[in-house]
């Protein structure tokens, strides 16, 4: 008998997760962020549902300020896989123009990013949305169960979560109760690219080194990707060889500076650093313990 | 080949195959002339060989081991980086485009009665990473060496300085008009330095270092100088200027001087 590699036991976990919750699920929908983590979640469905497609949608919560190389990407894999892809913006955020730079990165995510999402779960009943969040991105995601489950008001207790024991999960809920599902939630930022190079899972090219016009903001590279991005007086943009190990709104997110331009160079990368990928994230950094207090506030 | 043209390599090559046919029993004279080896060679490799076996056949390194040159004192490596921090100087002392080595070295010797070569200031800038090396953006068509050059690369970045450079150039018949140069970030253990680097012609280097990310009135004043000593063009790399308006109005305003960007992610041959 042959042993699994850790990469196959993760992959069959994450699909046994997968089809646990269409199972259990009365309308089931999957996250799309468009990242890698996304990426490798949505190649997890198709293999778990092969071969027809996964028997649910995919949901973009969008803010209006993600990478444009995102958006191109997000619209030509929903078209090569033929899956529903609903775009949901927050109409309160469009309405009063909601930014990260003239209001602040705090309201910006809780306006687009936490209120859009309970919107959009609330306005097409979703009743378990499937995310791509692992335990070792951050500490608060590191203590939520695979199967975190949300009050009617989309809120997350901590303190009462279910116990997950030899992997049997509890999937029962009051009414307008809802489930968060995490089924990469063991993975590691390292797995995943493993799994990318494996599959050949398609990602934005933003992941790959490349020479790109950056700014420097609180010690965080940012790119200036389109014309909105206000620059200070005097400021030009320096061409610098960066890459992103996560995305997230333009503004919001810090590149690193790499030479890494292939997968197995970002492999080799990754054995090396010593931090998490979601220090390149200004919103983690808005006050201590701000994840889980978003979290709590029903963010993803 | 005579003897002293050999690379070292070669020549321990051909001494261990000098020190094969001694054991084979083969004459000096014999091993001298397949290897093309002097005798006093072929004996001193048998020599060698024999004091110390195979590992004492091959000749030592030629010339002096890295890190051990001499290095510029503190002091002066201060007044160096003192002086890239400042507006740079030519060696009249006259505002420059740039701090060249002819500059640096006259300043130096001028305000702080320091005498240093330009070849030790050039060393300098190479071991502290500030020593760019120019793109071969040379028009050349009836050299010999034109394929070495992007006017004959059937590559992008040949394409683009077909369309975008080479019309420039072939404007400008004085080769001091052409100009190419840009800004990096050169990363030190005490922090970054960000350089803005001129090449001007016959491998002239000039730079000017900032302790933050150059602003628009840096690069304005570094274009400014230029185009006063009479530079009509520019090949630039490394900063998006079409989104500082100062730049643009300045460009605007000098119809004579043409700035090329160097589009992103392009390998322009070393």
């Amino acid at each position: 008998m042959t042993s699994l590699t850790h990469l196959q036991r993760l992959e069959a976990e994450s699909i046994q997760i997968m089809r646990e919750v269409v199972a259990e699920a009365e309308n089931p929908v999957m996250l799309y962020s468009v990242g890698k983590d996304s990426a490798v979640m949505l190649h997890l469905a198709r293999k778990a549902f092969a071969p027809g497609p996964p028997p649910f949608p995919l949901l973009h919560v969008d803010t209006r300020w993600k990478f444009r190389a995102m958006y191109e990407f997000r619209d030509k894999m929903a078209e090569e896989i033929g899956m529903d892809l609903l775009v949901h913006i927050n109409p309160e955020g469009i309405e009063k123009d909601i930014n990260p730079f003239t209001h602040g990165s705090a309201i910006h995510t809780d306006v687009m990013k936490t209120e859009g999402l309970k919107q959009a779960l609330d306005k097409y009943g979703f009743d378990a949305a499937f995310g791509g969040a692992r335990r070792d991105e951050e500490k608060s995601r590191a203590k939520e169960r695979v199967f975190s489950f949300r009050s009617a008001q989309h809120r997350w207790d901590p303190k009462n979560q279910r116990p997950e024991l030899w992997k049997l999960y509890n999937t029962r809920k009051n009414p307008k109760e809802s489930i968060r599902v995490f089924p990469i939630s063991n993975w590691t930022e390292l797995d995943i690219w493993q799994y990318i190079h494996l599959q050949n899972i398609p990602i934005v090219p933003l992941y790959y080194s490349a020479e790109r016009p950056v700014v420097e903001r609180d010690g965080a590279l940012i790119m200036v990707d389109d014309e909105r991005m206000p620059l200070e007086s005097g400021e030009v943009p320096m061409m610098r060889k960066v890459r992103f190990r996560t995305l997230g709104c333009y503004p919001l997110t810090g590149a690193v500076e790499s030479e890494a331009d292939t997968l197995p160079a970002i492999i080799q990368e990754m054995l090396l650093t010593k931090t998490s990928e979601r220090q390149g994230r200004v919103i983690d950094h808005d006050s201590a313990a701000s994840m889980e207090k978003k979290k709590q506030e029903g963010y993803f | 080949m005579a003897i002293k043209h050999l690379s070292p390599e070669l020549l321990n090559e051909r001494r261990k195959q000098a020190v094969k046919l001694r054991l084979d029993g083969h004459t000096v004279a014999v091993a001298s002339q397949q290897t093309g080896l002097s005798a006093p060679t072929v004996s001193a490799a048998w020599k060698a060989f024999r004091e110390g076996g195979w590992a004492a056949v091959p000749v030592k390194p030629r010339g002096r081991l890295k890190g051990q040159a001499n290095v510029l004192g503190t002091d002066v490596q201060a007044l160096l980086w003192q002086a890239l921090y400042q507006e740079p100087r030519n060696s009249l002392l006259h505002l420059a485009p740039g701090w060249s080595s002819a500059g640096l070295a006259e300043w130096l010797s001028t305000q702080h009665g320091v005498v240093l070569s330009q070849r030790a200031i050039e060393h300098w800038w190479e071991a502290q990473g500030l020593k760019h090396k120019p793109w071969k953006l040379e028009y050349l068509t009836n050299s010999h060496l034109a394929n070495n050059y992007l006017a004959k690369q059937r590559s992008q970045e040949g394409r683009w300085f077909r369309s975008a450079v080479a019309p420039v150039f072939t404007k400008l018949k004085d080769a001091d008009q052409r100009w190419q140069g840009g800004v990096r970030r050169v990363a030190r253990p005490s922090g970054s330095v960000y350089q803005i680097y001129l090449h001007g012609p016959r491998g002239r280097l000039l730079m000017r270092c900032f302790k933050k990310p150059p602003k628009a009135q840096d690069y304005l004043a570094v274009f400014d100088a230029l185009n006063s000593s009479g530079a009509a063009a520019l090949v630039f790399h490394g900063a998006l200027l079409s989104a500082s308006p100062e730049v643009t109005d300045w460009l605007a305003q000098q119809p004579a001087f043409w700035l090329v960007p160097v589009p992103a992610d392009f390998t322009l041959t070393i």
